[in-house]
């Protein structure tokens, strides 16, 4: 088979005739459609074919020339897809950042292990030389046989979200100078055998590939390279999905060359270390002398990815409180796997700045450069942009109005900043009654819980001029209305519970977070110099008085005590959330950095094909938005016709008679009910199309060939099954229900 | 908690609907009507009549397709950012696909997979694929000289690996370097399979690749796993019904009234039975008249079949009969089923009335 055209051969777009070309291209498997223009940079504006960017599209009597409207629509391009990806970049260097130092004790014990067993594997070596010396190895005793194994227990039994934690061990292990090869369980498929790992493993160390794998290539290899003091490390990320036998048949060649070839083996278990004696057979399990490793746990990685790309960091990008509710249901029902959470922040934030003119736009304002903004030092293309691109429900934007969104900025990010501390504080808190960050930020962002708090008037006070007084924090009363058993509720009644010494603790958390603004500082040093000065004077009270006093009762005094300063950091937390922690929904030019279209988020994330196929064809006349099938319970002969069908093969059960079902379509395209006959007598328009529906006859191979199609069309949808040879005259029914 | 009410509820209506769709068919009285009572005309005809029929709503449709065409700007947007673009919803989106990509895609190069067509190999799309980008990377000016000379160019020996190795890349650091694969019904009869399903998830996982699929079977998303879906395809969905007909996916579908039909089959077993031996009809007739003698029965038991054929001389030994039965099973005029003894019986797969018309053909 070759390709089918090497030139480009264009297909032009609304044309359905088939020509000879077209009719080839139906046939071939695949061709090539076009290949690329030239390089962009030699590419002039006028040779690019996109017909047009803004949602609304094209409007003939527009003033603009086509080449302004191409600049234009160029640089908006261009400014949109550098936000995205600079946003985007950041997201994805923090989340690698994070789960690195999440994985980095792990991976530093694993190179502490791997040293151990090498120098071990070398004194074997240096014990036998001359075993060794032979070009094939020979039998040696067991133990000198055996193969060093980490299991690397990843407690997720979603493997594919470690992925990311096995190429990083590997790019670890390699920076300390180890020869790594990462191999999965794709390489060790029971058709390919042991010859399919050992290509692989070739492939990775000799960059080429091999026509007869051996080990004996790879341990020529070995003896050539510079650095053969350090051990050859082979990753299997992925233990219950390899062939066994080929897993088992793989370890038992490794092992007879360990002498030449200093093996150690990282495998990754999703399971138990059990499972290992269920896949690998018993002669090559003796071979492996195992070591466990354990990795953080899928929760502990989403509350520190959480933590720090939807708390701490300010990417020009945040989550309303109902894509936050959204997204946490999708991850607890759909996906419960890391990577489907990055992928719904990422369709997220490719709908933010697709659909965001200021978000890209003002892309400068937000991030490090609002120093630079604040001196009046915008670029003007910024001006230009935003005035060209103004949606049209905003006035339209000139340099003044830009000028003018500097300070409502700098105030969001700062208001931004001061909700963060207050969550990361709650969270510290929630940590003591095992809450997830992700419950508490949905109602941290949550704008009811905050418009609870001042009724209605919450813009007023988004200056905070006029909260209660820094002074009153510890005895604050707060008004307002917490859920119930909600998370923030929660996390400030375990403040209230808290033993003495996990309250310090907190404190010194609390005390790290709020560094940066010292007026909550100062505070949060006052309750920790509370709690040590009560504590001191408590023990000089308890010793004076131990010799009187009953020991039980001086405990319960130093928890009142406690209690008391509890109290207080609770109070303090109470005012710390009315006062600063304002949901980014609240805070005026929100719409900018944030994004809250959750629906939208919905559909490109989770395509219900099943519900959404079916609605289109039960209710085609909707989609369609045509005038002539607009009644909803009449099945009307100028409806799609596999729409028709579809709807009438649901008045029959899992099973539909052929018979049956093509005689209803057959009347409903020849004799229109009776409802329909009566509405059509009252207006004159509907008896020109009465008319006209009986004047074409409708010949029975006519309906036969729609029928055919329909049935054809449902088949691919998937709706429908075709007749068996036992049941010849009924078909049956996939789908029931939406 | 309220979104999960609703999935449970969702559930519960679900299986709800499929209990009351079974009862319906079992407590009321089941037609007994026959596809065979519709004057069905002849195939030939039909299919003549399928390409003449006249579509309905042409000014809505079109109308859909502006609508989607000025998505077109957006939908490269999403391409470029690295996601996956899938298009479902009912009605053929070739059309549209190949439209998108020839006006807005014209920076990158594009290759096009008919999935719906029945033989597919994976294998050649993606050597095709891998020559495609060799072709791209030669004519780049900006290609990097030392990973030029560490690229070797994809040939028909290389593995399925080494290829998918190769689109891999990365050879160019450019981010915005890639090629779009579109692939017309990705669920299609060809690339269904799990092993074609994997490749194709590697293949749009490769850095200087971009896919584009259509879908149209409603319960798609069962091909792919988690990994598949979210770090593989990465799909961006969407919704895109044309309601355009499916002429070129529904060549390969026999038409309902036409093709598998009683009389159809009828018609080819009488052709085949007449150019057997007349002893051969004769066994076939022996095996019709007792199937129609005992309708309730499974079929015909093959030791009853042997003995009544040597009593007519029809046959001399087992082995002849059995030369007689690799035939009629061969043209599918047979079917073995056990009857409730545990015999093998032989069975006609044809309704009374056609066999009867049958044996009176073949006389």
């Amino acid at each position: 088979m070759k390709m089918a055209a090497s030139a480009p051969s264009r297909v032009e777009p609304s044309s359905d005739q088939e020509n000879g070309d077209n009719s080839l291209q139906i046939q071939q498997p695949f061709f090539l459609l076009h290949k690329a223009a030239p390089d962009k940079s030699d590419r002039k504006p006028s040779r690019r074919r996109i017909t047009s960017s803004p949602p609304s599209p094209n409007k003939p009597g527009a003033a603009k020339s086509v080449d302004d409207d191409y600049s234009g629509d160029h640089s908006h391009e261009h400014l949109r897809m550098e936000a995205f990806q600079h946003a985007w970049s950041d997201v994805e260097a923090t989340i690698e950042g994070v789960l690195r130092s999440i994985d980095s004790g792990t991976f530093e014990a694993i190179y502490s292990w791997i040293s151990e067993s090498f120098s071990i594997i070398r004194t074997h070596v240096s014990s036998g030389f001359s075993e060794i010396s032979r070009s094939f190895p020979a039998a040696v005793e067991s133990v000198s046989r055996r193969l060093f194994t980490g299991l690397v227990l990843t407690k997720n039994m979603e493997l594919f979200d470690d992925l990311r934690t096995f190429e990083e061990l590997g790019r670890f292990l390699r920076s300390h100078g180890c020869h790594v090869a990462n191999l999965s369980s794709l390489d060790f498929l029971a058709k390919n055998g042991i010859g399919g790992c050992i290509t692989s493993l070739l492939r990775q160390f000799l960059a080429a590939s091999v026509d007869a794998p051996d080990m004996l290539t790879l341990s020529s290899w070995y003896n050539d390279q510079v650095n053969n003091d350090t051990p050859i490390i082979l990753i299997i990320d992925d233990l219950e999905r390899c062939c066994g036998s080929v897993l088992s048949d793989f370890i038992l060649l490794l092992s007879e060359w360990v002498m030449k070839i200093p093996v150690v083996l990282i495998i990754g278990v999703a399971t138990t270390p059990d499972r290992l004696r269920s896949i690998i057979q018993s002669e090559a399990l003796q071979c492996l002398c195992p070591f466990k490793f354990n990795l953080g746990t899928l929760a502990e990685r989403m509350d520190a990815v959480v933590e720090a790309i939807l708390v701490k960091q300010c990417p020009g990008f945040f989550i309303s409180h109902k894509v936050a509710v959204f997204m946490r249901n999708h991850f607890a029902n759909h996906g419960g796997t890391m990577s489907s959470f990055i992928r719904a922040l990422k369709i997220a934030c490719v709908q933010h700045f697709s659909m965001e003119p200021f978000s890209f736009v003002l892309r400068g304002l937000i991030e490090e450069d609002i120093q630079r903004s604040k001196q009046g030092l915008l670029p003007k293309a910024i001006y230009n942009c935003a005035s060209n691109i103004s949606p049209c429900d905003r006035n339209k934007m000139d340099e003044e109005a830009v000028q003018k969104l500097v300070p409502e900025i700098i105030q969001l990010k700062r208001l931004h900043f001061l909700w963060s501390i207050v969550v990361l504080c709650l969270y510290e808190a929630g940590k003591y009654d095992k809450l997830h960050l992700l419950d508490l930020l949905c109602e941290a962002l949550d704008p009811e819980v905050y418009a609870s708090r001042v009724p209605g008037s919450f813009t007023q006070e988004t200056r905070h001029t006029k909260a209660s007084s820094p002074n009153d924090c510890f005895t604050h009363q707060h008004n307002f209305t917490m859920r119930k058993g909600g998370f923030i509720s929660r996390a400030m009644r375990k403040v209230r519970d808290l033993a003495e010494s996990h309250l310090l603790s907190l404190l010194k958390k609390w005390e790290r977070h709020t560094a940066d603004i010292s007026e909550i500082h100062e505070k949060v040093k006052e309750l920790q110099h509370m709690l040590k000065f009560e504590d001191c004077q408590q023990l000089k009270k308890d010793s004076m008085e131990i010799a009187k006093i009953h020991g039980l009762q001086s405990k319960s005094n130093l928890g009142r005590v406690t209690k008391r300063v509890n109290d207080k950091a609770a109070s303090f937390l109470a005012y710390l959330i009315e006062k600063y922690m304002q949901p980014i929904e609240c805070v005026p030019f929100h719409e900018i950095v944030c994004f809250k279209n959750v629906k939208k988020l919905q559909m490109a994330l989770v395509g219900d094909s099943r519900r959404r196929i079916q609605v289109d064809l039960l209710e085609s006349h909707k989609i369609l938005s045509c005038s002539c099938c607009r009644n909803n319970n009449i099945l009307l002969p100028s409806m799609h016709d596999t729409s028709i069908m579809y709807s009438s093969c649901q008045e029959h059960g899992d099973l539909v008679n052929l018979h049956d079902w093509y005689h209803s379509f057959k009347r409903i395209l020849l004799f229109p009910n009776s409802k329909r006959r009566h509405k059509l007598k009252q207006s004159p328009l509907s008896k020109k199309q009465k008319f006209t529906d009986d004047s074409e006859k409708l010949s029975e191979v006519a309906i036969q060939s729609r029928f055919c199609r329909g049935v054809t069309e449902l088949q691919i949808a998937g709706l429908l099954r075709m007749q068996s040879k036992r049941r010849p005259d009924f078909v049956q029914r996939v789908a029931f229900g939406l | 908690m309220e979104a999960n009410d609703i999935d449970e509820e969702e559930e519960f209506g679900f299986s709800r609907n499929y209990f009351l769709a079974k009862e319906s068919s079992g407590s009321s009285k089941k037609s007994t009507c026959k596809v065979s009572d519709i004057d069905v005309v002849d195939e030939q005809e039909l299919v003549a009549a399928m390409s003449d029929i006249k579509p309905k709503h042409e000014k809505e449709i079109a109308a859909l397709r502006d609508g989607y065409r000025s998505l077109y700007s957006q939908w490269v947007f999403e391409l470029r950012c690295g996601l996956g673009m899938l298009f479902y919803g009912f009605g053929s989106k070739k059309a549209l696909l190949e439209e998108f990509a020839s006006t807005a895609l014209t920076d990158y190069s594009v290759v096009v997979i008919n999935g719906y067509l029945p033989s597919i190999n994976i294998k050649q799309v993606v050597l095709g694929l891998a020559q495609v980008l060799w072709d791209l990377l030669k004519t780049k000016r900006k290609t990097p000289v030392a990973s030029v000379s560490k690229m070797k160019e994809p040939s028909g020996s290389q593995s399925l690996d080494e290829l998918i190795l190769f689109l891999n890349g990365p050879w160019v650091e450019e981010k915005d370097f890639f090629m779009c694969i579109v692939v017309h019904n990705i669920d299609g009869p060809g690339l269904r399979d799990s092993d074609t399903q994997q490749c194709l998830a590697r293949i749009a996982a490769c850095s200087h690749t971009r896919i584009i699929a259509s879908i149209d079977h409603v319960n798609v998303p069962l091909l792919w796993d988690k990994k598949m879906v979210d770090t593989q395809f990465n799909w961006y969905w969407h919704h895109t019904p044309t309601f355009e007909p499916y002429k070129y996916e529904g060549m390969f579908f026999p038409l309902i009234l036409a093709h598998g039909n009683t009389t159809q089959s009828a018609k080819t077993a009488t052709i085949v039975l007449q150019s057997l031996t007349p002893n051969a009809q004769s066994v076939f007739r022996v095996l019709a008249e007792h199937q129609m003698a005992h309708l309730n029965e499974e079929g015909m038991p093959i030791s009853s079949l042997y003995s009544t054929c040597r009593e007519r001389f029809l046959v001399s030994s087992q082995v002849t009969l059995n030369s007689h039965l690799t035939e009629f099973k061969d043209h599918e005029l047979v079917k073995m089923r056990k009857n409730p003894e545990g015999e093998d019986c032989l069975h006609i797969p044809l309704p009374t009335e056609a066999l009867e018309k049958l044996l009176k053909d073949i006389a």
